[in-house]
């Protein structure tokens, strides 16, 4: 079983450095345990699950998608979101930490306002509101509105409203329909309401038994782990019947989302997150120098990268290490131009399954132009270096420490200078600089071997009359071209464990900390020992205890002061730096 | 006094359809001197900061005279028509006291927050204490529809120098058309129309957030100790959403520069220079009609985001990259490239005073009722100093501030401009910053 270094996942960092003044660190045995055929993993009984730090319930900002899903799960398909929502936040890896925290701003308050004012009078005037009573033109029925607001609301609040939570909507219902001398705008009103309350607009977790968020909560961590969105009335019945208390129950509930058609999306959602996408949102590069880039294949590149990873991990329950080697993926016209292949004739209005001939350079994902044009500091050419940071830090979990400020790029880049034609003749007159040589042998030599690939993923061999040359080494062994690196990467223990460490973090809205190492370790174990299947990984945090542990609110004198367990973290963190 | 005329001063073109705002401050509002509203009270004081990203060249951009009457070397040029109305400070220092230098984030915060910040980078991070703009607001913008707008040009809502404590940005309206909704839409009610009927709609929607405050005693009791404090500022977005509210609630006081504008027709945004400054125009002329129509007093405008993903179309490298990767001319003595943006960034300023200064107001003009703080993160961005930042401040604070000269701070934190700033607004500040930024001293040769 492969083992983390004692302090947990962040010494990773250090093993990064280690590593870039070429010390290996090799404490990684293979895994003793023999890859199985895909089972699922039931959590053994002989083997408890060992604790995790401890850490309080959150507050996490729904994301723009999140939102639109939660309306139209509640009201039904077809109304609009008006409104801008405030800037994401990426924090740690992973926009899951970021969201919880971010707050309101005033500007942002007031686009909530007025998207739930829009939202609900939408929802009650175009039928998206069930009324199963119908007071008298004009007049009120507290019954009928505590009736409705009540389903709604809990559906909202992804949970039951208190007795004091309905009646404040109830009377501002009340209020709204004397003032209108309509019950329909009244309701509008105490809708608007529930859409503008932080219970609504933030995942508010909340401590249920000792060491354990209540079950609405779980059940909401869960929802949105696997299906981006929040819990349907199905769900939210369990909850009530008390299915989540339950092993088996639970287990028979997690079974039947990982059954729905909505688990797609969540596993789209996860690998939005972990590998950076909201950077395709305005993403742009220069068409006078890649004629081909539109704002169509921006969408294409992202579509492509999804669809293969959904058809290989979920589709196919592949084993996730094939998606740096998988030849098959999906085309269309815009894709098969960039990658001047012949179009299969399904893609010529649509996506079509594609199979890469092995004469073709493209295998695994980082072939794809998703991966490669995902740079939205460089428009007009591709940096390896910013390539090099993205598989480092958001495939192998591993993180690169910012440039020194002080550094002197003049001697980086004269690109007019007829001695430096390449990037790599460029950067490696960079990294005669001891300050900065200390980075870039982490992320040049990756990157530098995928200079055979442009800024939006077309192929080339030269970079101006100079051929590239696209050797590497990785974690000390050597090779040549981007499809030697990805078949290193699928090898390395780091990929997988990466991804075990991002989907716990993704699932708990924190970032993982050196008292979470041993739960980590098991994870890694049981996930390698499976075959590497997403879906079971995402069983196996879904069931876990974990996503289910918490601990009491701390008081406001004690939360000044951090964790020992966090401050031991920074004083590792710092020291890897 | 003299007969009041109306003569349309400020003539812009959106794309189009042509913005006139015609101007004088009716003087009958005003008493005698033209310096104060005819019910007593001074006219208001707007702020605003203005941001552009990656630095100058000191030789280039600081005068070397000191005093009133300071020399304007090539970068600082573009301001020449409205010098007796800048005040330009040098050596004023982002003082990092074993703080990390964050490359392009340290420099801005601490001018604009008082205190140099612990996480962030070229792509922003947190900040220790809120930045003046939410100070100000809080001190002056109670009064006003909108407490302060955020503005950026290269079409991002996160770029934005904005900040409360923490690591939330104040988003920034980056499209024209939505901004002229937001301001002009629906919701604005023309303060110079003789009628006024409160509308029973903003009402119900006043009780329907007064309603949502009930959540609050709850969620404080079940929240852990940070985030209390996320619900806190949330709560406290509330309120400030109610009393934006409450103010169209009420007979807005009349303000004669105010003319609506049409609304300007669809753009492109993004980065690339033409793109950004043109948006940065209209969006301009925009904000002068909404600080003459009182919508708010107080702005940020960021031109682009501190690591400068500005740049020429066609052109693979950014400014950015430029002043990291562009080698210094020998003969020229800069690195000629980069200087494009820094000069025509000056330019872009100059065109905002221009439109300003456009606008009667009293006695003067909206400028000179205005102080506009404008800063980079960096003096020379090509090695991330945070010595000697580029700071200018524009406008004579309605005559609170003695304009037109050139300053040394001869090391200084940079946050006694911040402070000097909230005392002649009249805020009851006796020490500004954190840690090393910290200052108790206003520079007082600008204090009238």
């Amino acid at each position: 079983m492969r083992l983390f270094a004692k302090a947990g996942p962040r010494l990773r960092a250090a093993s990064v450095i280690a590593l870039a003044t070429s010390v290996a660190i090799t404490a990684f045995a293979p895994s003793s345990a023999s890859p199985v055929e895909s089972q699922a993993i039931a959590p053994q009984a002989s083997v408890r699950e060992p604790a995790i730090a401890p850490a309080e319930a959150g507050l996490r900002r729904l994301n723009e998608v999140q939102y639109a899903r939660a309306i139209e799960q509640t009201f039904g398909p077809g109304l609009k979101i008006p409104g801008r929502f405030e800037p994401p936040l990426r924090e740690h890896g992973l926009l899951a930490i970021g969201a919880a925290h971010v707050t309101v701003t005033p500007t942002g308050l007031e686009q909530y306002e007025l998207r739930g004012r829009q939202i609900a009078a939408d929802a009650v005037a175009g039928g998206h509101v069930a009324m199963p009573c119908a007071p008298k033109d004009g007049t009120f029925s507290a019954n009928c509105a505590r009736n409705v607001l009540g389903r709604y609301g809990r559906m909202l609040y992804r949970r039951p409203l208190k007795d004091g939570e309905l009646s404040s909507v109830v009377a501002l219902t009340q209020a709204g329909t004397q003032a209108s001398g309509s019950f329909a705008k009244g309701l509008a009103a105490g809708l608007s309401r529930l859409l503008v309350s932080p219970n609504f607009i933030f995942r508010v977790e909340r401590n249920g038994g000792p060491g354990q968020i209540d079950d609405w909560s779980l059940a909401t961590r869960i929802s949105f782990l696997l299906w981006d969105a929040p819990p349907d009335e199905a769900l939210l019945d369990a909850v009530a019947r008390g299915d989540l208390a339950d092993k088996a129950r639970r287990a028979a509930v997690i079974e039947r989302m990982i059954a729905s058609p909505r688990f797609e999306q969540g596993v789209r959602a996860f690998f939005f997150d972990m590998f950076g996408y909201e950077q395709f949102q305005g993403l742009v590069k220069d068409q006078a120098i890649y004629p081909k880039f539109s704002n169509d294949l921006v969408k294409d590149a992202q579509e492509q990268t999804l669809r293969t990873l959904v058809s290989l991990l979920i589709v196919n329950k592949g084993d996730y290490r094939d998606i740096f080697t998988t030849r098959q993926t999906f085309l269309n016209r815009n894709l098969a131009a960039l990658y001047r292949v012949p179009a299969p004739t399904a893609a010529m209005d649509g996506w079509a399954p594609f199979t890469f001939p092995t004469t073709e350079p493209r295998a695994g994902i980082l072939s794809l132009a998703a991966f490669l044009m995902l740079d939205p500091t460089h428009e007009g050419k591709s940096s390896p270096t910013i390539r090099g940071k993205t598989v480092r830090e958001l495939l192998l979990c591993q993180p690169v420490p910012a440039p020194p400020p002080n550094v002197n790029f003049s001697i980086v880049q004269d690109d007019s200078n007829p001695l430096y034609q390449t990037a790599r003749q460029r950067l490696l007159a960079h990294q005669e600089s001891p300050a900065c040589a200390g980075c870039h042998r982490v992320t040049d030599p990756i990157g530098l071997s995928l200079e055979n690939y442009d800024a939006t993923g077309g192929y080339r061999t030269h970079e101006k009359t100079a051929l590239i040359d696209a050797s590497g080494t990785f974690d000390g062994k050597p090779y040549s071209g981007l499809l030697g690196l990805t078949a290193l990467l699928r090898e390395s223990p780091d990929v997988t464990s990466c991804l075990v460490q991002r989907v716990f973090e993704y699932a708990l809205g924190r970032e993982a900390r050196a008292l979470d190492a041993d739960w980590l370790n098991q994870a890694n174990a049981r996930f390698s020992a499976q075959g590497n299947r997403v879906p079971e990984l995402m069983r196996l945090i879904a069931s876990s205890d974990a996503i289910a542990a918490t601990r009491p609110a701390t008081t406001a004198t004690a939360a000044s002061s951090s964790s020992p367990d966090q401050a031991a973290l920074t004083s590792l963190y710092r020291r890897a730096r | 006094m003299s007969r009041w005329t109306r003569r349309n001063l400020l003539r812009g073109t959106l794309r189009g359809s042509a913005v006139a705002v015609s101007l004088p401050f009716l003087d009958l509002f005003l008493d005698g001197n033209g310096e104060a509203l005819a019910n007593g009270l001074p006219l208001p004081t707007r702020f605003g900061t203005w941001f552009w990203g990656c630095g100058v060249n000191t030789s280039r951009w600081f005068p070397s005279k000191l005093g009133a009457g300071y020399d304007l070397k090539d970068e600082l040029r573009p301001i020449a028509p409205w010098q007796d109305k800048v005040t330009v400070f040098s050596n004023f220092n982002c003082v990092l006291d074993g703080r990390p230098n964050l490359v392009h984030w340290s420099g801005v915060m601490a001018t604009l927050s008082g205190a140099a910040p612990l996480k962030g980078g070229v792509n922003g991070g947190t900040s220790e204490l809120p930045t003046i703009d939410c100070l100000v607001a809080d001190y002056m913008g109670q009064s006003t529809r909108f407490r302060s707008l955020e503005l950026a040009c290269t079409g991002q809502s996160g770029v934005s120098y904005s900040m409360r404590a923490g690591s939330t940005v104040n988003p920034s309206e980056v499209d024209p058309v939505q901004l002229y909704r937001r301001l002009f839409g629906p919701g604005f009610q023309d303060p110079n129309k003789a009628e006024f009927t409160p509308d029973p709609a903003v009402m119900l929607r006043k009780s329907v957030l007064s309603s949502v405050k009930d959540d609050r005693d709850e969620l404080m009791r079940t929240a852990g100790a940070a985030d209390r404090q996320r619900l806190e500022q949330y709560f406290t977005s509330v309120r400030q959403v109610e009393q934006q509210l409450e103010h169209m609630l009420e007979k807005p006081a009349p303000a004669e520069a105010c003319q609506l504008a049409k609304e300007p027709g669809a753009m492109a945004l993004g980065p690339t220079w033409d793109v950004a400054t043109r948006t940065h125009d209209v969006m301009a002329q925009l904000l002068v009609m909404a600080l003459a129509c009182n919508q708010t007093r107080v702005f940020n405008i960021a031109l682009s985001n501190a690591g400068s993903n500005l740049r020429k179309p066609g052109d693979p490298v950014s400014f950015h990259e430029l002043t990291h990767e562009e080698p210094v001319d020998e003969k020229l003595g800069y690195q000629p490239r980069a200087t494009f943006f820094i000069e025509r960034s000056m330019e872009t300023f100059a065109s905002l005073l221009k439109h300003m200064d456009g606008i009667r107001e009293g006695s003067g003009t909206l400028l000179d009722n205005s102080l506009i703080l404008a800063t980079s993160e960096s003096n020379f961005a090509k090695i991330h100093s945070v010595d000697n930042l580029p700071i200018l401040v524009a406008g004579r604070g309605g005559g609170r501030w003695k304009s037109g000269q050139h300053i040394s701070g001869n090391g200084d934190p940079s946050s006694r401009v911040g402070l000097t700033i909230q005392q002649v607004i009249g805020m009851p500040v006796n020490a500004w910053g954190q840690g090393a930024m910290e200052v108790t001293r206003p520079i007082t040769e600008v204090m009238a």
